[in-house]
């Protein structure tokens, strides 16, 4: 049925492959040079991965959305670094598959929003939004802390990331699902979970709730590691600094009176 | 690495341009091409009339 | 093999998989199930139809004395069935950002998941369906050709809507990959592909059956439009699946990469889905309907080398000021602006051919929605072009200004167009001397014009509000506004652009109520299939 026996008709192809050559080059030469880019931005070998119950976070984030209202790059404009913190670098999205820099801000930028607030606060504002804030117009999202978290098959996500470049070992991958309920469990053994992800691995009752490893947890664990993977740009006085001196920010600030 | 990086960003940052011209010279020319323009009129010509069957 | 025996295998084959989707997904209790589910119900659905009609006789040859418009016409119906939805849950949320608790308490029916099937059903059911409907339509019209066969376009329209289907039923079961305007996860993706390549496959064989040597311009920007979105769905899409038995999928680029593709796809998705295939249609039905040739041809294949050229540069205008190397936005905003020279090209091309027939504009509401669609394409250009350059985008990126803009394009010109097509090709395809109302078209165009024009104002002045009220500092130095504030302010203005896409959305039924009295109601002048049609057909008179 896709026929050979049409001849090819000389004209339409034509058409058809000069379309493909003017369209496709622009594209081309805009995304090639960035796969060699790891040569010219700034790096960090301390850089540490998300653990599952973060990465299963990361999920319910995608999951229920929330990147349509909140954004996770702050931009080398001085208004946004004093209102959300050092601007954001490449290397702080490098595990981020996919990216959740986000294009709308109905709400406010998350991408320094770990440790900002309580795990109880977030657990509130997460279950009804107005009993936190009167004004806010976030959705509820009270069916979180009700959901059990699906732990069973984490393992398989990791290796996936793993798949796409992200460093995880294969003791990250068999320990997966253990490693989630781990660090939502802080009154069982933790040694491992620690010894594969790092002193820094947040271990906690996220919900508060110490009986089940609920998607609430899961969505707290990863709010709460939100621009602490990578200390690049923690140094505050040197990314104020930069801040200070890229023309982009000086640019920005121009509403300073 | 680095060179390779470089080179990259060099040939996007000036190849473009080139390219624009190209591509716009053959375009304008391929549009403008007196010979055609028969076949332009009478292409938009043709789609107007009425007849609604296809051609044997 | 027939064709109706070929629509059963491949029917079989899709129930198949439905069922071992279903059985792989229960295994792991994966929403991958319920999705399962949906393809072989739907599989055996269109079986069922298909089976009605199995054993009546095979269509007389006289068939191919005329063309094959069936698939357009259900395009065309599928295409209202889904604005409604589309809008529907748009108003939605737009009044849930006013009333947050406007909804249920279920995870289906919160806003994040909301706002993807208000996208995905407007764009591509909305959208999508009007594009292959009338390129079906145009491609043989204007290559004075029969479709070669009759199973691609069928193929090809239940298969996209399959996509469809399955893209806004995964949002409420919590299934995306979150890449703005291509959520729908790895397995859709596969089968979009499918779809995609037997519309390219189609389209091509319909014009190498043509009996006209020059190919008219209108099938260069469908031609554009489906090869250059087969391009972006791909790369954008790659990704690996965490397992086959589940429908999670891990985006193939990280970060910077990963944000500059996407952003390539999203906004080369506005240009050759948005743009490209309703130039297509611009291009053929305006003429049509004015009865006036285009005004300067070679104005709109130069138009078509430039929008073809420039827009695949333009992307990074979504990404300035973020940690995409500098050069890539500044590339970016330098093609955004430039842009402005072939948008404004095929805008006046449309203009002047109307110029000489403003009584046929006056008179006639289907000329007035493309007229009017022209117009918002101009100004929705020549936005886009101001807001790519990066110091106003420091201003207006991430507020309510984007989405003003994005609606000025969505409703002004694309929903605009795509109406005054529908309305000009409903008559035409159901051999009806006039659309069954005239004046519901004129509400219709009424409604939509002022809805439009509502939401664009509302969203202007919210976002442009909201941009100063970030940026504001006080005499002592300090920010002045905390967000919280920014986000109070804009209460009125959610209102109002809620209320006009409430119009907006008026005007789609008010549309679907007159298209579908068009088709039920015989015409007196009922012309028989081997009449040509009278080219004075007009509604209006």
């Amino acid at each position: 049925m896709f026929g050979t026996h049409y001849r090819i008709e000389r004209k339409s192809v034509i058409l058809a492959v000069a379309i493909m050559i003017v369209a496709s080059i622009g594209g081309l030469i805009e995304i090639a040079p960035l796969f060699t880019i790891d040569d010219t931005v700034e790096t960090d070998p301390d850089m540490r991965v998300y653990t599952p119950l973060e990465l299963a976070g990361r999920n319910i984030y995608i999951r229920e959305g929330c990147y349509a209202c909140h954004s996770q790059m702050i931009r080398t404009l001085q208004d946004e670094v004093e209102r959300y913190g050092p601007y954001s670098l490449a290397v702080e999205s490098k595990y981020d598959h996919p990216m959740l820099w986000g294009s709308k801000r109905t709400g406010p930028d998350l991408a320094r929003i770990g440790g900002k607030y309580s795990d109880q606060w977030h657990t509130a504002h997460l279950t009804n939004p107005r009993d936190v804030v009167p004004q806010s117009i976030m959705p509820r999202y009270g069916w979180l802390g009700r959901a059990q978290l699906h732990t069973a098959h984490l393992g398989d996500d990791l290796r996936a990331m793993r798949a796409v470049g992200v460093p995880y070992t294969d003791a990250m991958i068999a320990n997966a699902a253990a490693d989630a309920v781990a660090q939502a469990s802080p009154d069982d053994d933790t040694a491992g979970l620690v010894e594969r992800y790092g002193e820094e691995t947040q271990v906690r009752t996220f919900d508060g709730d110490r009986r089940t490893v609920s998607e609430m947890d899961a969505l707290v664990a990863y709010l709460q590691i939100l621009g602490k993977l990578s200390k690049a740009a923690e140094q505050p006085a040197k990314a104020v600094a930069a801040a200070a001196t890229a023309p982009a920010a000086a640019e920005g600030g121009q509403a300073r009176p | 690495m680095t060179i390779d990086h470089h080179m990259l960003v060099g040939f996007a940052k000036s190849f473009g341009l080139f390219y624009l011209l190209a591509m716009a010279a053959v375009a304008l020319i391929y549009a403008c091409w007196p010979a055609n323009r028969n076949r332009f009129d009478k292409a938009a010509r043709d789609i107007i009339d009425d007849e609604d069957r296809p051609w044997h | 093999m027939s064709e109706r025996q070929r629509g059963l295998i491949v029917l079989a084959v899709l129930a198949f998989i439905g069922l071992a989707m279903a059985v792989a997904g229960a295994g792991r209790g994966d929403p991958l199930q319920a999705h399962g589910y949906i393809v072989l119900l739907f599989s055996i659905g269109i079986g069922c139809v298909l089976l009605k009609g199995y054993f009546a006789p095979e269509p007389p040859a006289t068939r191919l004395d005329s063309y094959y418009d069936d698939p357009s016409k259900v395009g065309i119906v599928l295409a209202m069935g889904w604005a409604v939805f589309g809008m529907f849950v748009g108003d939605w949320v737009a009044w849930l950002l006013a009333f947050p608790d406007l909804t249920f308490d279920a995870a289906w029916s919160s806003f994040g998941r909301l706002r993807p099937a208000h996208t995905t059903g407007v764009i591509f059911g909305f959208g999508g369906n009007a594009l292959i409907a009338t390129s079906f339509h145009v491609m043989q019209r204007t290559a004075r050709a029969r479709m070669p066969d009759q199973f691609s376009p069928w193929f090809v329209l239940i298969g996209y809507n399959l996509f469809c289907l399955l893209a806004v039923s995964g949002y409420f079961l919590g299934i995306t990959q979150s890449k703005e305007y291509a959520e729908p996860e790895w397995y859709a993706d596969i089968w979009l592909v499918i779809v995609w390549v037997t519309y390219l496959l189609l389209y091509l064989r319909t014009l190498a059956r043509r009996k006209e040597p020059h190919i008219y311009v209108a099938n260069w920007y469908y031609l554009a439009f489906i090869l250059v979105v087969a391009i972006l769905h791909v790369v954008n899409n790659l990704a690996v699946p965490a397992s086959f038995a589940g429908a999670k999928s891990y985006s193939a680029f990280a970060g910077v990469q990963d944000a500059m593709t996407q952003w390539w796809y999203g906004h080369n998705a506005v240009a050759f889905f948005l743009t490209a295939g309703f130039l297509g249609m611009l291009y053929y039905y305006l003429p049509k309907r004015a009865e006036r040739p285009i005004y300067s041809y070679r104005m709109s294949i130069i138009g078509f080398w430039g929008i073809t050229f420039f827009y695949m540069w333009a992307g990074s205008h979504h990404l300035h000021y973020t940690a995409l190397p500098q050069w890539v936005q500044t590339l970016g905003m330098t093609f955004s602006v430039m842009l402005i020279v072939p948008s404004w090209i095929a805008a006046a091309n449309a203009l002047l051919t109307l110029n000489g027939a403003w009584h046929k504009v006056r008179d006639d509401a289907t000329l007035r929605f493309m007229m009017m669609a022209a117009i918002f394409y101009g100004l929705s250009t020549f936005e886009g072009s101001f807001m790519a350059i990066r110091s106003v985008n420091s201003l207006s990126h991430y507020t309510d200004w984007t989405i003003g803009h994005v609606h000025a394009g969505a409703m002004g010109w694309v929903a605009l167009i795509t109406f005054g097509s529908i309305y000009a090709l409903v008559p035409w395809l159901w051999k009806r001397e006039r659309m069954y109302s005239p004046a519901l078209v004129e509400v219709h165009f009424w409604l939509a014009l002022a809805g439009t024009l509502v939401y664009v104002f509302a969203m202007w002045n919210s976002g442009i509000i909201q941009g100063l009220m970030w940026r504001t500092y006080s005499d002592s130095g300090t920010l002045t506004y905390s967000f919280l504030d920014s986000m109070v302010a804009m209460h009125p203005y959610y209102v109002a652009r809620a209320v006009g896409g409430l119009l907006f959305l008026i005007g789609a039924v008010v549309g679907c109520y007159n298209i579908w009295m068009t088709i039920r109601r015989p015409s007196g002048a009922e012309a028989t299939a081997d009449t040509p049609l009278p080219a004075t057909m007009q509604p209006a008179e």
